[in-house]
């Protein structure tokens, strides 16, 4: 057993495709970590999570990992006309990067070739499948090695099939710990970005306010409902960091042109760090375009 | 016998050295009056330190020779380990109202738990401690090198840089220098030094974990000058896998014991970061450390972080020597540091 030498370890960041959010994030999501984004239905975690499926192809020198990714999801249908259209743009806003790096082949780059889906149904198939993945990570069907996990969502896994019973509670939390360091384990092993999607539940009562209040925030507030990420305490200490994701909407008065504008009513989203090692408390606005998620700077 | 062995705070350590006073014997003969102008202290503070000096001079085995003969080899009597607690070092926390409480900061040769939510800042605090302990004698500190055994992979590179810069700054702020002097020593202090300063391991199971702390004894006997251990967390990989909960508590219970072993002969800090958990009791939930009641006994000192409105508090649960009490803290750009609020009084309980 050897200390490991802090000076060759600087932690690698996977760029999100957009600078202002990889300024938020000081570089994007870090690998050989897990990252958690937290959301209601309809904010965008989906949506961040498949750009970040193409913006990872992008070579280091552009802050991506030069990578394949692999998404496993749980909420169906898969997106994948959402993730066509995304890649079209990735394509068309980064046609120098690719042509130069593969000059013969630049007209068939494809980033979907790069992207490899796969749906779980239960917590026990996830475990299963993530037994069984060093080989697929060791010899990807791509040339280029598998350096991002994304799971969307690891939420719908565990909301079923539980009873609020202790003894279901206990066997719940063994498994996110045995999911948790699975994922860490891989993440160490291939160098891996790993981001997990999170749903809320509405919270009620106090006792978030002081005892159970886990992070920087000591509400979170989305669509005007009080809520708190799903999966309660335990699979909080398996996540190195949380980002949390909330919608708002604002009338305004008259129409403009802006998608986000639609019928007077403007949605205002905003990406929080809950907690992160490396993040200060803050937080930044975004939008959902039909190029895909883009930070506001302020 | 060396002056930084004195139980005194940091700042008037740090004074005395670089006044030129190193050893005890060369305050035997001064007045109250020349150490108070030397040091630029108040008179009473100097007549304060040279009383502390001629009581260790008493101590001192060297010149008050008795002839203590332990009844059995390795034996103690309660006289000498008083005696010796008065040099044990402390880590100082980079927070001043955190330091109080803990009787100025995180003890050498116990072991200390630090629990907590997640987004409390327990990593932040590891990896603070891990820098401050690196602080040089001559500004206060002790000097040592850290190991970090980090189970979760929270410990980030990047923020032990920050930190280690944001420490150096302070270092620099807080002496007075001629410029020449000032030049060495910010050359001296680099936070990659810093940063090989720290022995990081990175362990991925409960069963590497163990290995790693049967093996620690061994790495410390060659790396003389650690001083502090830090687990981040202790907890993780026992959460998972255990079905046999007794099993889970002999091998958690060899494990304390061992470091509590590290941390006497070598004379060094061990701080165990600990995850909390809901436990069900008398029909409501409430929030404590992980790992069971029989885990509540494996530490000299436990230290609960909780929220308060929107401040970070600590409490000392446990110690053997200090009341409970709880203080507030700040996480910061440049690490723990005291609240910002600022309010000085801190609440006896």
């Amino acid at each position: 057993m050897k200390p490991e030498n802090l000076l060759n370890l600087s932690t690698q960041k996977c760029t999100t495709g957009c600078l202002n959010l990889d300024r938020f994030l000081s570089g994007g999501i870090p690998c050989n970590s897990i990252t958690e984004i937290v959301s209601e239905s309809g904010c965008g975690k989906t949506q961040i999570s498949l750009q970040l499926l193409l913006s990872s192809q992008l070579p280091i020198s552009h802050g991506g990992l030069s990578s394949s990714s692999l998404f496993i999801h749980s909420e169906y249908p898969f997106p994948f006309r959402r993730l066509h259209q995304l890649s079209l743009s990735f394509l068309s806003s980064n046609l120098n990067v690719f042509s130069s790096s593969s000059s013969s082949s630049s007209s068939s780059y494809n980033p979907l070739d790069h992207i490899f889906v796969r749906d779980v149904q239960s917590a026990e198939e996830l475990i299963g499948l993530l037994a069984q993945i060093d080989r697929f990570i060791e010899n990807p069907p791509s040339p280029l090695p598998v350096r991002l996990i994304v799971i969307d969502s690891i939420a719908a896994l565990f909301r079923s099939e539980f009873d609020n019973t202790p003894k279901d509670l206990k066997r719940r939390s063994s498994l996110f710990f045995k999911i948790a360091s699975m994922l860490k384990l891989l993440a160490k092993k291939f160098n891996l970005a790993v981001l997990v999607t999170n749903q809320v539940v509405d919270s009620m009562g106090n006792d978030v306010v002081n005892g159970m209040r886990v992070g920087n925030l000591g509400c979170l507030y989305t669509s005007g409902r009080r809520v708190c990420p799903a999966l309660g305490l335990s699979w909080a200490n398996c996540v190195n960091s949380r980002l949390f994701m909330s919608r708002s909407v604002e009338i305004v008065g008259k129409e403009t042109d802006l998608e986000e504008h639609i019928g007077g009513v403007r949605t205002r989203r905003k990406l929080q760090v809950v907690f992160a090692p490396h993040l200060p408390d803050s937080s930044c606005e975004f939008v959902v375009l039909r190029e895909g998620v883009f930070g506001v700077s302020s | 016998m060396e002056v930084c062995n004195l139980p005194l705070s940091p700042t008037q350590r740090a004074k005395l050295v670089s006044a030129g006073y190193t050893t005890i014997s060369s305050l035997s003969s001064i007045s109250p009056l020349d150490l108070a102008r030397d040091l630029s202290v108040t008179q009473n503070e100097a007549a304060q330190i040279l009383k502390i000096a001629l009581q260790s001079t008493r101590f001192d085995p060297s010149i008050n020779n008795n002839n203590n003969v332990g009844i059995v080899t390795g034996g103690q009597t309660a006289w000498d380990m008083l005696r010796e607690e008065q040099f044990v070092t402390r880590i100082t926390t980079s927070c001043e109202d955190l330091d109080n409480i803990l009787g100025g900061g995180i003890n050498c040769q116990e072991v200390t738990e630090i629990g907590g939510v997640p987004g409390i800042g327990k990593t932040q605090l590891g990896i603070q401690l891990a820098v401050n302990v690196q602080i040089a004698l001559e500004c206060g500190g002790l000097g040592g090198k850290a190991i970090y055994i980090d189970t979760e992979g929270s410990f980030m590179v990047e923020r032990v840089f920050q930190i280690a810069e944001a420490c150096i700054e302070d270092l620099l702020e807080s002496r007075v220098f001629q410029q020449k002097d000032y030049q060495a020593c910010r050359e001296s202090m680099q936070p990659q030094t810093f940063l090989t300063n720290i022995f990081y391991f990175r362990v991925c199971s409960y069963t590497e974990q163990i290995a790693l702390i049967n093996y620690l004894e061994k790495f410390i006997t060659e790396n003389r000058d650690v001083k502090i251990v830090i687990i981040d967390s202790v907890t993780f990989h026992f959460r998972q896998d255990f079905d046999d909960l007794a099993l889970r508590t002999r091998v958690l219970s060899g494990m304390a014991l061992k470091l509590m072993k590290l941390a006497k002969s070598f004379s060094l800090a061990v701080v165990l970061l600990n995850q909390v958990t809901t436990k069900f009791t008398e029909g409501s939930f409430q929030l404590t450390l992980a790992l069971g009641d029989s885990w509540s006994h494996a530490c000299t000192n436990r230290v609960i972080l909780y929220w308060n409105g929107s401040e970070r508090f600590a409490y000392l649960d446990k110690s053997p020597s200090l009341r409970s009490a709880s203080a507030p803290y700040s996480v910061t750009s440049k690490g723990i540091r005291v609240a910002s609020s600022h309010c000085k009084k801190i609440r006896m309980m």
